[in-house]
């Protein structure tokens, strides 16, 4: 879904390795926020790419989270370290051409507690987004 | 010999990316940068085709894999791995198993039926339709012409009231009048669904799709809009409102009206055949233990049709409830009992979810069936019931062209009317109205296991 429109969006990438029933979890944000938050689960953070990344943003969204699992969870052993590069280096993109590295965010949960990625989301939305929205919708 | 019935079926493209079985997770970093990469190698050409649906943030990768696992074994250092698509695993439920909705899109996309390969491993039972088997003995004597070829196999089905005998005067002249009777040419009807996104366009394309098949769909009176003045024939009207509501010139349209089972349902008919004598009226009512007196009752009282609707699931309502098949044998069997069977159709709905279960609710003593949820998930639907919580479809269902979505509905369609030939021509039977309470030909895990076992439990 195109995610211009009104009203600050952001979109969640998350590894589905972190809540084995995030599909049932993250229906009460979803219903509550409607089309202004929008979640994409990954079988592996270490999945995204860069592209995908950008993509997120160029179709709208102000903010881009990536969840992966805690470190040294990863099923696939370093997925989630790949993701920690992969967004490092996609955030040095964005600034190049005049996004602030801001609109990228890593999370990286604590491997002492589970938590859910309502919970997660929780927390993202409690917290002042500090930033406007994106450039690519227009003034 | 009338033509034969066969529906045209063309491929329709699946609007979103599918969620498939497994997934590929490709690693760069670490790359040796071989002269010849495994991944231009491939022979499905899946890495150079690559793109991204930013709807869904999903690749074309996984939709376009083969899974031939030539690039996992080739790379070098490992960095391409293939696992299980945890998504895929959480589609639909313990009923709507992702096995059933990817067989159903697949159908919908191609019209073809969808072929497994390498045998069936089992599971030989399970519960609700798993726990029966039809007699497949003809299988072994495939005619020369072949059921897809001049072997006429009739999927016909009759719907309203039959009479007994007919009745003539004196001078040999007809007495009897009977009653109107509606063919269709397959043994499915579209049912009412138990949720969608809003459903205007998906009305229409059941609509579309139901004419091109010349079969009917369940329209609520409270959801009929002008548009769907030219689809009359092949509309089923439920009277969810008023009687006297409905429209004179559309009644008069009509050829099937569905009203709720209640107090002075006969009634209604009645004032239903005064108004338009040429229709056929069906009774709606809800599966549960008492449905096999209420069934006989009404077939005594002159009813047409009954549409014996469970949920979803399958299930009657009822603190114990019984699966459609045990409960729909129940029924035709105290008919059968009572002699009144072939005076009424009954049509059963609710968790039909694949082609096997229209024969086997067939075999269970239904003259026809209503399909519901396997028409949204002709149209993509993920069985995840967001809609009926209030939050947006993942597939946008409420956007639909009606034309896509008829032309998914008929590839569906076909796909399960190859399969009821399939089975009747292994059966051996030649049209599916000899096929209703053949349940001589049908085995059923609960008998198999009484005979077997009973037995050997008793003493002396």
């Amino acid at each position: 879904m195109d995610q211009r429109g009104t009203g600050f969006t952001r979109a969640i990438l998350f590894c589905r390795q972190l809540d084995p029933n995030q599909d049932v979890n993250r229906r009460a944000i979803e219903r509550e926020m409607g089309g202004s938050i929008r979640f994409f689960p990954l079988p592996c953070s270490g999945r995204v790419d860069p592209l995908y990344l950008m993509r997120a943003l160029e179709s709208g969204a102000d903010k881009v989270y990536l969840i992966t699992c805690p470190e040294g969870a990863c099923r696939y052993r370093e997925g989630n370290l790949r993701a920690k590069k992969r967004v490092a280096y996609t955030q040095g993109l964005i600034e190049e051409i005049g996004f602030a590295r801001e609109r990228l965010e890593l999370i990286v949960p604590s491997a002492e507690k589970r938590v859910t990625i309502d919970e997660l989301t929780r927390d993202i939305l409690a917290r002042e987004a500090a930033i406007g929205t994106s450039p690519v919708k227009g003034k | 010999m009338p033509p034969k019935y066969h529906i045209h079926t063309s491929r329709t493209a699946n609007r979103f990316q599918l969620i498939t079985k497994s997934g590929i997770i490709a690693w760069d970093e670490g790359c040796l940068k071989c002269v010849r990469c495994v991944k231009k190698d491939c022979v499905y050409k899946v890495y150079e085709k690559r793109g991204i649906d930013t709807r869904q943030m999903l690749e074309s990768l996984d939709s376009v894999c083969m899974d031939c696992f030539r690039c996992v074994q080739g790379c070098p250092n490992k960095l391409i791995h293939k696992g299980l698509n945890p998504s895929y695993k959480e589609l639909g439920d313990h009923y709507w198993t992702p096995e059933i909705i990817s067989g159903l899109w697949y159908q919908a996309e191609a019209g073809r039926i969808p072929v497994s390969g390498g045998g069936y491993g089992g599971n030989f039972s399970g519960p609700g339709f798993d726990a029966m088997w039809t007699d497949m003995s003809e299988i072994v004597r495939p005619t020369r012409d072949g059921i897809h070829g001049r072997e006429y196999i009739s999927t016909t089905v009759d719907i309203g009231r039959k009479v007994m005998a007919l009745e003539f005067d004196q001078t040999g002249a007809l007495e009897t009048t009977p009653p109107p009777v509606v063919e269709i040419p397959q043994p499915i009807l579209f049912d009412l669904l138990p949720w969608s996104p809003p459903r205007k366009g998906i009305n229409l394309a059941m609509l579309e799709g139901a004419r091109s098949l010349g079969t009917f769909a369940v329209i609520r009176q409270s959801e009929f809009i002008p548009a769907m003045e030219e689809y009359l024939p092949n509309i089923v009207l439920y009277v969810d409102g008023s009687l006297s509501d409905i429209d004179p010139d559309i009644l008069r349209r009509l050829r099937l009206i569905e009203i709720p089972y209640g107090k002075g349902v006969i009634a209604s008919q009645k004032v239903l055949k005064e108004r338009h004598p040429g229709l056929v009226t069906i009774i709606r009512m809800e599966l549960n233990p008492y449905s096999s007196s209420n069934v006989l009752r009404l077939t005594a009282e002159g009813a047409e049709v009954i549409h014996l609707v469970a949920d979803e699931y399958g299930l009657e309502k009822s603190g114990k409830p019984l699966f459609i098949k045990e409960r729909v044998r129940k029924i035709h069997l105290h008919l059968v009992d009572k002699g009144v069977r072939d005076q009424i159709t009954l049509i059963a709905g609710g968790g039909i979810a694949m082609a096997e279960h229209v024969a086997k609710l067939i075999i269970c003593g239904a003259d026809a069936l209503s399909v519901d949820i396997p028409l949204l998930v002709a149209m993509e639907c993920r069985v995840c019931r967001r809609c009926r919580e209030g939050i947006s479809c993942p597939v946008e269902l409420e956007t639909i062209d009606h034309v896509w979505g008829a032309s998914r509905i008929r590839n569906l369609m076909a796909g399960w009317h190859n399969q009821l030939l399939e089975i009747l021509g292994a059966m051996g039977i030649r049209e599916v109205r000899r096929l209703r309470g053949e349940m001589g030909r049908a085995m059923f895990f609960e008998n198999l296991e009484k005979e077997i076992f009973a037995a050997l439990g008793k003493r002396g």
